[in-house]
This record gives structure tokens, C-alpha cells and sequence, in this order.
């Protein structure tokens, strides 16, 4: 309280340290600090240095009632409960004005996301073809959704921003290369894309091709991710024979081909997911398919600078606990800021954690539900169900219900707590995200989550749902 | 508290008394306020008014701060009490504010004092959801009216206004006794985990972990949780479930001060094996009631005791055969212990003032001839007391008794009622009863939300 009242000039601060405003013809007065709070490049830090020394207002033809909410969002970092009569696109706009869009955008995202405190707070629908194929969520909370051969863009404050119409009949696959820029791919049609939002016109395309193959030809791409420098995206040939394609950011070319790969048999599939880890630089890739036998699959971690194949693991066939022999994974993901991999298991129900600083033979812990009211039937086979990590959080969907696995904050003093801290298997407890019928609108088809938001499209769901932790309590009144 | 204690007898001063003046202008964003110096130390030692109090009155501070929200908060300072257009303003920047100024305990104190608590005008008016599949398994309140809600595995705290929430995740599958230390601090434990955890709620780590160490070295589940002003009682069972005590700690420093009720379980005695499942500070007589039960195939039975805390023995107890108590409450200002019988399901009283001599029985308020029915129609029954009323819930109804004081005769009469509208009774089972603040709070059986009554004049 002490720092908050001294870097808001109070009491003691003399005159010069204040300047008075006549926005609109409302006058307000407030101190240097204050307004200069905006950064250099504000108007408001512009129009304080060039009248200080002049007695009389500085006059500004704006709307004086939004200022008075901005105002407040400078004196205070909070919004107050008058920005409620202005829409968001409003506020946006005018602290744009004033350059102090920043802080708006700090007062306004979301608290961290919290997989056991989150609930829907909208739904995003495009306006035509609503069934969202894929989409892209980015770290600010904006999101691209890929729909009907379309590319829809929503700004951080869930507006709509533009649309691109692909040549595209449906994208499958999409990756934020820039800011602007999305690399698209589709089941249905060979060759990665490049579209700018901006202009929304196509700025390029990559194809898979070997001089000394003429078989190569017409490759489809499964899945994009990008690095700093480069998109990563794995092709696929009609006769199944496929690759990991390296493309340069800046020059939309091929750098580099890595784990090609025939593609006769499950282990050797194209992968259909691939993420990259910016703190080893290691490029995981994993494709799962189902079957009357069950599932099977591979992981594989290359080292792209190489070409190598670092570490992989093949199910089911994969040397490893007996217990767990025929249980292999339905689905993957990696949490590329803590360095794990999670699985989940096909039969049981399972998930299950690998540190990927410790890759060995059998690296896996299962993470066991404590609560055996929560147990699971184990799956079926039949649901389809997705994983993925967020926040240090892994998010589980099994067909139209999530959950979360989270760590629980470790004990100080943990004496009394056995070994059990240490292995990991304790600090993991699974909650539902969701309600009973939040579950029955579908089964959930991708998460993805950015800007402290998670997003959820669900099968055959128009648009696609926003989860956001909240600081308010949201009281109903029932009176 | 008289803003015009000093020594003028109105608030009204003439223009020669000015220069030496007790009035102070402030300039809070442009608009200027005048008011008195003893208004302003009236926001207590060491705040941002009493600073400015003391300035000379040769300058004006100025406050970088939202002028008309000051207004408000500059009348809550005068009177105690927010003007009615503060209705215009949303709770939350209003407590912002007065955080900044340093203030927010008047606030409180004007919107969420327990003394304003009105029994008979509380209605239900707010629902407080709470996310996930888990219904709350208990609740704890602050004297203050924050609200902590144990659902699943996580604990979601609201502030005094019910505003904000948080939520942390703990170890427990399921939290079975909670106790609010503070705003953020509860205590938390369960009959499926051992130890008692200390769990710091706002930055959702466990501060401490109490244990007791039992003979047979097995981990030690929570029972009960209580307290005094002074110490805080847990009530542990060895997980091996053949021991069980009471133990004492000092509530500021949380060590252990003495264990009481220490019971080493041999052959079938059943009466000692019943660890204390409720367990209620009763102020006026400095005694500790334990109350516990079991369920056994003739039937329920438990046991009353109150505890003598500092000589650690028990100055009454009784044993419950017939017509157990499901759920036990002592009323300090009626001077009566209340109970629910989990057969009949009616409610009892059991006066005080005679405990210890021979004819202290209960008293049916209900209807006398239902006691013997064997059927468990209390079951699950809760029974609070608060001030000089009993709230009983009763499925998904609550019962108001409250003492009518006739003089003349010897017995004395409660008379109940049902509270709410037609529109509010029934529902789905009561599963916990709290009070914080000058409102009550419900949770019910399979609802994702904490349900708050609250008097008309004092909503939030």
C-alpha cells in the first residue's frame, strides 16, 4: 500500500508535479506520474512534456467519460465499473488514441489459467461455415480459426479482426508463422501455404519434391509447428512414403528434409502432430492411429541440426512394464515449458508423464486418480480423446468431457510426506474443468490454449469455446 | 463515533475560527473536499488521512484518485455508514479505493459487521458458483463473512463483499473439516488423510502440517476442528482407528498446548472408540463440547461431553441410547445445549443452568411421540446456533426456533419457524449451515454453488 501511494504522487507532491486536462471540455487533473504511466511513446507522455510549464489546461477533443474510465485504469491498474457502459471495441480504440493500449490489455486478459477454476465465458462463432476444422490459439489470447476453406482472426479482446478465404476447401492444419502470416495444410489437397492477413492474400507455397524420386509428388501435409526460425511440417505422398519438411520463416523455402520415412507400417506412419521445444531445440513428433486392434503409434524426438533421431518409443511393441504391455497411447502431448511428455493411455484410462531431460528405456510414470469415486471404467477404444498441456497443467478429453491433472503446490516440510513427493506419482490430482452438461455438447476435437484463455472445438459444434480462470466470484442473484 | 468530538459542539464553524483551523482541504483529481481533522484520524492511526491530518493547513494535498468515489468513501468516514447513491457504484471499485486509502475495515465494518445479522430477514439472494463437477463438502466462514468452500479437492475462498474467489488445489480427495483462520489461512483436514493441514489460501501452499503422534506410530486422520479465540482444537483419530484425543493449540503460534480426551481403544468399548465429531467453544462457561456418534447395528449412539480445557477433565457428559443426536450446538447467550434426534428428527433443548445435577435431561420442542419409530428421519440434520436463535436445517428446509420470554412460567418456550418464501423451501438436502457476517450460507446435496441469504437492508 506504502509504494502504491508514493508512485501516485500524493500528499506531498507539489504543484508542478500536476497538470490539469480539459478533455472534451470536463476538466480533470491528475500528476505527472500518472499520465506519463503510459510510456514514452503515449500521447498522453507527448502532450505532459509540452505544457508543463503553461497555466492552463490541456485541451483534448475526446469523449471526456471514456478518458475518465482510462483515467482511472492509469491511477489505479484496474478497470472500474463505469467501463462497463463502453464496449470493449470502444475502450480498445481509445486507449489506442492515448497509446495506452497496453495497460488496458494487462487490466483486461485474464487472471492465470487454472484448469480447477475455469469456466466458459463465450463462444466464438464465425459467420459463415461455423464448423471450425482447426484453429491456432497465440500467447496474447488471440485466435485464427480455420473454417469452410476460410481463416477468421480474433484479437486478443475476442473480436474479429479479419477473414482470409483460402484456395483451400478445408485446412486441417494451421501454424502462426508471423504475427500476420498463418502456414495452412490440408488432408484434401498437396502442398503447404502461406496466408497473409493483411492484404488476405496468399504470400506462398512449399511442395515436397526429389529430383531422384519421381514418386514424391502431390504430398499432403498432417502437421505444421515453427520454431524461431523455421515451420517444421510433415508431408505425406499418396503412397504413404513421407517426411519432415524444414522450412526457412523468412524466405518461405526448404531448408532441410529429416526422418523420411516409408510409411508401410504404423512406426513408420507420417507424424500427425509434431511440437517443437524451444529450450532444446528438439523437434517431437507422434502419430497414433486406431484400429479393431487397438492403437498404436510412435513418438520421436530429432534434433533438427542433425537430422537425428534423438529418442523414440513405439507402441505397443515398445520394451516396458508388462503391466502396461497392450495399453499403448491414444493420445500425445508435450509440455515444452516444464519438459514433459504426457500419454494417455488407450485401455486403462491412464495418463502418464515422462521428464524428457531423462529419456530412457521405460521413462513413463502413471499418474494414478487418488479419488476412487473418479476411477474411470478405463476407455473403451470408441471414445476419441485428446491431451493437452497448458501452464504447467495437462488437460484431458475423453469424448465430450475434460478434465485437468495438476501439480499440487508441494509440502514445505515434507517429512511426514514419505518418499512419495519425490517420484511425482503424488503430486498430481485430477479434476473436472467441466460440468455434466457442459460434456453433452460434444465430443471435444481439439484444445488449445494461449493468452490465458484455453480454447475447445467440439465435433460437429459451430465455433469454438473460450475457458478463462476469474478472480469474480460471479454471484446470480436469485431474489 | 463522533466526527465532532472536538471542541466545537457543531459542525458548523464561523470564518474567524478557520485560522487555526481544524478544517483541512484536500484536492482529490481536481475537486476539493473540506472536512475535519477528526474525521480524518477517525480512519485510525498510521493511514493515509491521519498522514494527511497532520499537514499544515497552509497547503492543499492533493490525491491522485477518482474524486467521487472519495466522496463516498469521505461520508462512510463521517458517519460509519456509505451514503444510499453509493448504490450507484459497484462494491468492488469502492473497495479498491478504500484499500488505498487504507480504509477497508470501515468499510467492512459498515457492510459486513456479524452484530447486523437479522435473522428473521434474511432471504435467499445470491448464489455463489463454483467451478468443476464437485459439490462443497464443507464450508467456513470468518467472523467478517469471507467464505471458504471445500468441494473435491480444492478450496475456493470469497472475500467479505463476494466478490472475488480463489481457488487452490490441496491433497486431500476431499476436504471433511475446515476451519477459517483468516480471510486466507484455513485449517483443513480429513478422515481419509492423515494431518492437519495449515493451507495458506492465496498463494495456495501448505503453511504447516500438525500431526499427532499416537501410540501405535499409524498416521493421524481429522475429525473435528474448533476453536476459541485463544486455541484451536482438533479432534485426531489414528488411522489405524484404535485411538483418539483432542489436542489443543495455541491458535497464533499453532503449537501444541495439551491433548485432552486421549482414548486407547481395547476390547469392544464401544463408548471410547467414538471420536468427537463436532466440537463447540462455549464461551460464557470456558468449556469445550465434544460431541461424537456411531453407527452400529442397534442403532446410533454417541456421546455428549464438555471438557474442562485447562484441567483437562470432563464436567458433564451424557450418553445418547435412545434418539441420538444427529447434530449437536450449544447457545452461549440462551444458555442451552440444542439437538437434532436422528430418529425422530425433532429438535431438543437441554438447559445449562443446571447441568451436573440430576433431572438435566432434553427437552422435546416438537412433537414428543415420535421418538420411538426407528426411523432416522434427522439423519443428516444440521444445527447451528447463532445468537438467541437455533437454525435447523430439515431436508432442504431451514428451521428458525427462537426463545419467546414469558416471565411467569417455569418452562421455557421456543416457538419455530420456516424460514424463506413459498418459492425458496424444499429443494435439494441441506448438506452444511454457516454464518460470517450478517449473512448465512447454504450448500445443498449434488449443487456446484454455495447459496447466501441475507437481510434486504444489507445486501451486498
Amino acid at each position: 500500500m506504502e509504494e502504491e501511494s508514493t508512485s501516485h504522487g500524493t500528499a506531498e507532491s507539489n504543484a508542478t508535479d500536476r497538470i490539469k486536462l480539459n478533455v472534451g471540455g470536463k476538466l480533470f487533473e491528475t500528476t505527472l506520474t500518472t499520465i506519463r504511466s503510459g510510456g514514452p511513446d503515449s500521447l498522453l507522455f507527448a502532450l505532459s512534456n509540452r505544457f508543463s510549464n503553461d497555466p492552463n489546461p490541456v485541451f483534448i477533443d475526446r469523449d471526456p467519460e471514456i478518458f475518465s474510465v482510462l483515467l482511472s485504469l492509469l491511477r489505479t491498474n484496474h478497470l472500474p465499473s463505469t467501463s462497463r457502459r463502453f464496449s470493449k471495441q470502444e475502450l480498445a480504440d481509445e486507449a489506442l488514441f492515448y497509446g495506452i493500449d497496453s495497460h488496458l490489455r494487462s487490466a483486461t486478459s485474464p487472471p492465470p489459467f487454472s484448469g480447477i477454476d475455469a469456466s466458459i465465458v463465450c463462444s466464438i462463432r464465425p459467420a459463415s461455415e461455423g464448423l471450425p476444422s482447426t484453429f491456432t490459439a497465440s500467447e496474447n489470447g488471440s485466435v485464427w480459426i480455420a473454417h469452410g476453406g476460410q481463416l477468421s482472426s480474433y484479437d486478443w479482446n475476442l473480436i474479429h479482426s479479419a477473414t482470409v478465404r483460402t484456395h483451400l476447401d478445408e485446412i486441417n492444419s494451421i501454424c502462426r508463422v508471423w504475427p500476420e502470416i498463418a502456414a495452412v495444410g490440408t488432408d484434401s489437397d498437396a502442398g503447404l501455404h502461406f496466408y497473409n492477413f493483411s492484404g488476405s492474400r496468399h504470400v506462398g507455397s512449399v511442395h515436397w519434391s526429389d529430383p531422384l524420386d519421381p514418386r514424391i509428388f502431390k504430398a499432403r501435409v498432417n502437421a505444421i509447428t515453427a520454431s524461431e526460425n523455421s515451420v517444421f511440417a510433415s508431408f505425406d505422398c499418396p503412397h504413404r512414403e513421407n517426411c519432415i519438411l524444414e522450412v526457412d520463416k523468412a524466405k518461405l523455402q526448404i531448408v532441410s528434409e529429416l526422418g523420411r520415412q516409408s510409411g508401410n507400417q504404423a512406426k513408420h506412419m507420417a507424424p500427425g502432430k509434431l511440437n517443437w521445444v524451444p529450450a532444446t531445440g528438439v523437434l517431437v513428433g507422434s502419430a497414433v492411429t486406431g484400429g479393431a486392434f487397438g492403437y498404436s503409434g510412435y513418438i520421436r524426438l530429432w534434433d533438427p541440426r542433425s537430422g537425428e533421431v534423438v529418442w523414440e518409443t513405439n507402441e505397443p511393441g515398445a520394451a516396458g512394464r508388462s503391466s502396461r504391455f497392450g495399453d499403448s497411447f491414444s493420445a500425445i502431448d508435450v509440455d515444452v515449458e516444464k519438459l514433459l511428455l504426457f500419454k494417455l493411455c488407450s485401455k486403462s484410462g491412464d495418463l502418464a508423464m515422462a521428464d524428457m531431460r531423462r529419456l530412457s528405456n521405460d521413462p513413463w510414470i502413471y499418474l494414478k486418480e487418488k479419488n476412487p469415486s473418479l476411477w474411470t471404467d478405463g476407455g473403451d477404444g470408441s471414445n476419441s480423446s485428446v491431451v493437452h498441456c497448458y501452464k504447467g497443467q495437462a488437460f484431458v478429453a475423453r469424448g465430450g468431457e475434460l478434465e485437468v491433472w495438476s501439480r499440487v503446490q508441494e509440502v514445505v516440510e515434507c517429512e511426514s510426506e514419505r518418499e512419495r513427493e519425490s517420484d511425482g506419482e503424488g503430486v498430481y490430482r485430477r479434476n473436472f474443468v467441466d460440468k455434466r452438461e457442459d460434456s453433452e455438447k460434444g465430443v471435444i476435437k481439439k484444445i488449445e490454449g494461449g493468452g490465458d484463455r484455453l480454447f475447445i472445438s467440439r465435433e460437429d459444434v459451430e465455433g469454438i469455446e473460450v475457458w478463462e480462470s476469474s478472480h469474480s466470484a460471479g454471484a446470480i442473484s436469485v431474489l | 463515533m463522533p466526527p465532532f468530538a472536538g471542541s466545537h459542539p457543531t459542525g458548523f464553524l464561523t470564518s474567524q475560527q478557520r485560522t487555526d483551523s481544524n478544517i483541512v482541504t484536500i484536492d482529490v483529481g481536481g475537486q476539493m473536499f473540506q472536512t475535519t481533522k477528526q474525521t480524518l484520524t477517525s480512519a485510525g492511526p498510521k493511514t493515509f488521512f491521519s498522514s494527511i491530518s497532520q499537514t499544515s493547513s497552509l497547503f492543499t494535498p492533493f490525491i491522485d484518485r477518482d474524486p467521487e468515489i472519495f466522496s463516498l468513501l469521505l461520508s462512510l468516514l463521517r458517519t460509519g455508514n456509505l451514503p444510499s447513491k453509493a448504490k450507484l457504484f459497484d462494491l468492488q471499485d469502492l473497495i479498491i479505493e478504500s484499500q488505498f486509502y487504507g480504509i477497508e475495515n470501515l468499510l467492512i465494518n459498515s457492510l459486513s459487521n456479524p452484530e447486523q445479522l437479522e435473522p428473521f430477514n434474511l432471504q435467499k439472494s445470491l448464489q455463489l458458483p463454483l467451478n468443476g463437477r464437485d459439490s462443497p463438502s464443507t464450508v467456513a466462514t470468518t467472523p467478517y463473512g469471507s467464505l471458504h468452500v471445500a468441494h473435491g479437492s480444492k478450496i475456493t475462498t470469497f472475500d467479505w463483499s463476494l466478490r472475488r474467489k480463489s481457488t487452490v488445489l490441496t491433497h486431500f480427495t476431499a476436504v471433511d473439516s475446515l476451519l477459517a483462520l483468516s480471510p486466507s489461512l484455513a485449517a483443513a483436514g480429513a478422515n481419509d488423510f492423515s494431518g492437519l493441514q495449515i493451507l495458506d489460501l492465496e498463494n495456495g501452499y501448505v503453511k504447516d502440517t500438525l500431526n499427532w503422534e499416537n501410540v501405535t506410530k499409524s498416521g493421524s486422520t481429522v475429525q473435528a476442528i474448533g476453536s476459541s479465540p485463544e486455541q484451536m482444537f482438533v479432534s485426531f483419530e489414528s488411522s489405524r482407528r484404535n485411538s483418539n484425543s483432542i489436542v489443543v493449540y495455541d491458535l497464533h503460534s499453532l503449537r501444541p498446548v495439551t491433548e485432552i480426551a486421549h482414548n486407547e481403544i481395547y476390547g469392544a468399548d464401544i463408548d471410547s472408540a467414538i471420536p468427537a465429531t463436532k466440537l463447540q467453544w462455549i464461551e460464557s462457561h470456558n468449556l469445550l463440547m465434544a460431541s461424537g456418534s456411531h453407527s452400529g447395528p442397534s442403532g446410533v449412539s454417541g456421546n455428549i461431553r464438555l471438557w474442562d480445557v485447562r484441567s483437562g477433565n470432563v464436567v458433564w457428559e451424557i450418553s445418547e441410547k435412545v434418539d441420538c443426536f444427529a447434530d449437536v450446538a450449544v447457545s452461549d447467550s440462551l444458555n442451552a445445549m440444542f439437538k437434532i434426534g436422528v430418529n425422530s428428527g425433532e429438535t431438543f433443548y437441554m438447559d445449562l443452568k443446571n447441568l451436573g445435577a440430576e433431572k438435566s435431561s432434553w427437552v422435546c420442542l416438537g412433537d414428543k411421540r415420535k421418538v420411538l419409530n426407528g426411523k432416522k428421519e434427522g439423519f443428516g440434520c444440521k444445527i447451528e446456533t447463532q445468537g438467541n436463535q437455533v437454525f435447523c436445517t430439515k431436508g432442504g428446509d431451514v428451521e428458525l426456533w427462537s426463545e419467546i420470554i414469558m416471565g411467569s412460567s417455569n418452562n421455557r418456550i421456543f416457538k419455530k419457524n420456516l424460514m424463506g418464501r413459498v418459492q425458496d423451501m424444499g429443494g435439494a438436502k441441506i448438506t452444511n449451515l454457516a454464518f460470517g457476517g450478517s449473512r448465512m450460507f447454504l450448500t445443498r446435496k449434488d449443487l456446484q454453488c454455495v447459496e447466501v441469504w441475507q437481510s434486504s437492508s444489507r445486501e451486498l
